[in-house]
């Protein structure tokens, strides 16, 4: 990110922001472990104030990338809303599939239970350990298939809307001793932010 | 009233809402005994609360995938954490009719639904509500876009007459066969045909016999051409073959073979029996190439030298 934008994030709100995610992504990353019985690499989430466009510069790190898998789901809740975004490499499935015990051969349809699986967790736990540290409670939306792969590029272009701006927390998951890439990004609209940093000012007193 | 009678009041509105709701509930227990259902599940499974309630839910449905479902259930109930699946996933989890049993074109009712761990006061898991929720009308029009988006590329990649490939498509292809080469130099080779005297005998016989005989000419093509070559209509009477991993030797053989049986062949149309012949040329890759223009040009003229030196014939550039 360029230093332009990170002007427009208060300092002190980063931090916190960076501390809760840090907490909650723990959790998520524990349940995901004991699912899979394998040592989940402990990531550090990236805040973030991203303009529209910038969004794809927060992804570049699956740049090199050539097809992924994407689920989004919204949430909201005491006025914060947002999606939740899982981006998947599809050479990560075969490894998954290992791990979950899955024989046979890794249909479209298997693919698509264990992308289910992983973000059912990965979003739920992190919502959850977000909600609970803000003392708020989300309602998740059915969690929609963007496409399985997909080019990052149609992905980001198909992100229709008209939002401008959002508060973006970027969890990158690895598991050790496996190729899975898998990527969360919580993005906030603009208007939780006076939410978010209220909630916050008054958990700080 | 008294405070009891009110919180009963309360409690029985409540359930009025449960029970009405235009969504399904279900709440199994560990063992997925039937605990509660409302009133969706029940006039949509056509089955009675006596029939149901306290009862394996896994005997009450018996289409449901045992497996799956135990799978999902597990993990919900240990992680304490909710799961989603959607019609996407899996068309449905209980199979009921769909809604609209007179206008609706699906057979079942799609289906997402919502796994939650119900807690006990002491916050102890107990029990799984599963919420199910009607998404038939969203499944149905989104498998008929793709449908129609897949229809509209093959329409948009074929050619109407011959069902090959068209000229668009097909150079496109020839393209992206050029760029690979440039990477990973394999041999390859590229074949263009064109059907002998083919406007003379158009002005005899009339264009509808000289479709017919373009279409022959066709289908003898992809009889003829191996899986992995591809086979485009490239002008009204021309036909281009790409032939990957293969040395313009064997695309030789291949062109060679193509010209026999399309000689062999007999065009019944409209009362006549027509024969016709083809002129090939066959141009295998090579680096001195610019770009794929060049290597149709190449191909081409090997074309024109068969045509010169008597016809029915195939020259190798």
């Amino acid at each position: 990110m360029t230093a332009a934008t990170e002007k427009h994030l208060d300092e002190e709100l980063r931090d916190v922001l960076q501390e809760l995610s840090n907490v909650a992504m723990g959790r998520a990353a524990d349940l995901l472990a004991r699912l899979l019985e394998n040592y989940v690499i402990l990531p550090i989430p990236v805040v973030n104030l991203l303009e529209r466009a910038e969004l794809n510069m927060a992804l570049s790190s699956l740049e090199e990338v050539k097809s992924v898998s994407a689920v989004c789901q919204g949430f909201v809740g005491s006025r914060i809303a947002g999606e939740a975004l899982i981006i998947f490499n599809d050479t990560s499935f075969n490894d998954i599939a290992e791990l979950t015990n899955f024989a046979g051969e890794i249909t479209p349809q298997i693919e698509l239970e264990l992308l289910m699986d992983i973000a059912n967790i990965l979003i739920g736990a992190c919502l959850k350990g977000l909600a609970e540290q803000l003392d708020v409670s989300f309602s998740q939306g059915q969690p929609v298939l963007l496409g399985q792969h997909l080019s990052l590029r149609d992905l980001v272009t198909d992100q229709a809307g008209n939002w401008q701006r959002a508060l973006t927390i970027e969890i990158p998951y690895r598991l050790e001793g496996r190729n899975v890439d898998c990527d969360l990004l919580l993005l906030f609209t603009e208007d939780s932010l006076k939410v978010l940093e209220a909630k916050i000012e008054y958990m700080m007193e | 009233m008294t405070p009891d009678q009110e919180s009963l009041s309360e409690f029985h509105w409540l359930l009025e809402v449960l029970q009405t709701i235009d969504v399904g509930m279900l709440v199994v227990d560990l063992e997925f005994n039937v605990v509660a259902w409302n009133g969706f599940m029940e006039n949509h499974s056509g089955i009675a609360p006596q029939d149901a309630l306290e009862r394996n839910l896994f005997d009450v449905f018996p289409d449901i995938p045992r497996d799956w479902f135990e799978h999902k259930s597990r993990t919900v109930i240990q992680l304490q954490n909710r799961a989603f699946t959607t019609w996407e996933q899996r068309p449905y989890v209980f199979k009921f009719k769909n809604n609209r049993p007179v206008t609706g074109t699906a057979e079942f009712m799609y289906q997402n639904c919502t796994f939650i761990p119900v807690a006990n006061i002491r916050g102890k898991v107990e029990s799984l509500c599963i919420i199910v929720y009607d998404v038939t009308d969203v499944a149905v029009s989104k498998l008929e876009l793709q449908k129609a988006n897949q229809q509209l590329k093959y329409l948009s990649r074929t050619d109407r007459l011959t069902a090959l490939f068209n000229r668009g498509y097909w150079e496109e292809l020839l393209e992206a066969e050029f760029r690979r080469q440039q990477r990973a130099n394999r041999p390859t080779s590229l074949i263009l045909f064109d059907i002998d005297h083919f406007k003379p005998f158009n002005d005899t016989y009339g264009h509808t016999v000289g479709d017919d005989v373009i279409r022959k000419v066709a289908e003898v093509t992809r009889e003829t051409v191996r899986n992995t070559d591809l086979a485009g209509r490239y002008g009204g009477e021309e036909f281009g073959i790409i032939l990957p991993d293969t040395p313009p030797q064997e695309a030789v053989l291949l062109a060679e073979r193509l010209r026999e049986r399309i000689e062999e062949m007999i065009v019944d149309s409209h009362d006549q029996r027509l024969q016709v012949t083809i002129s090939l040329g066959v141009a295998g890759y090579d680096s001195e190439l610019n770009d794929h223009n060049q290597w149709i040009d190449k191909a081409d003229q090997a074309l024109y030298l068969s045509k010169e030196t008597g016809r029915n014939r195939v020259t190798l550039a």
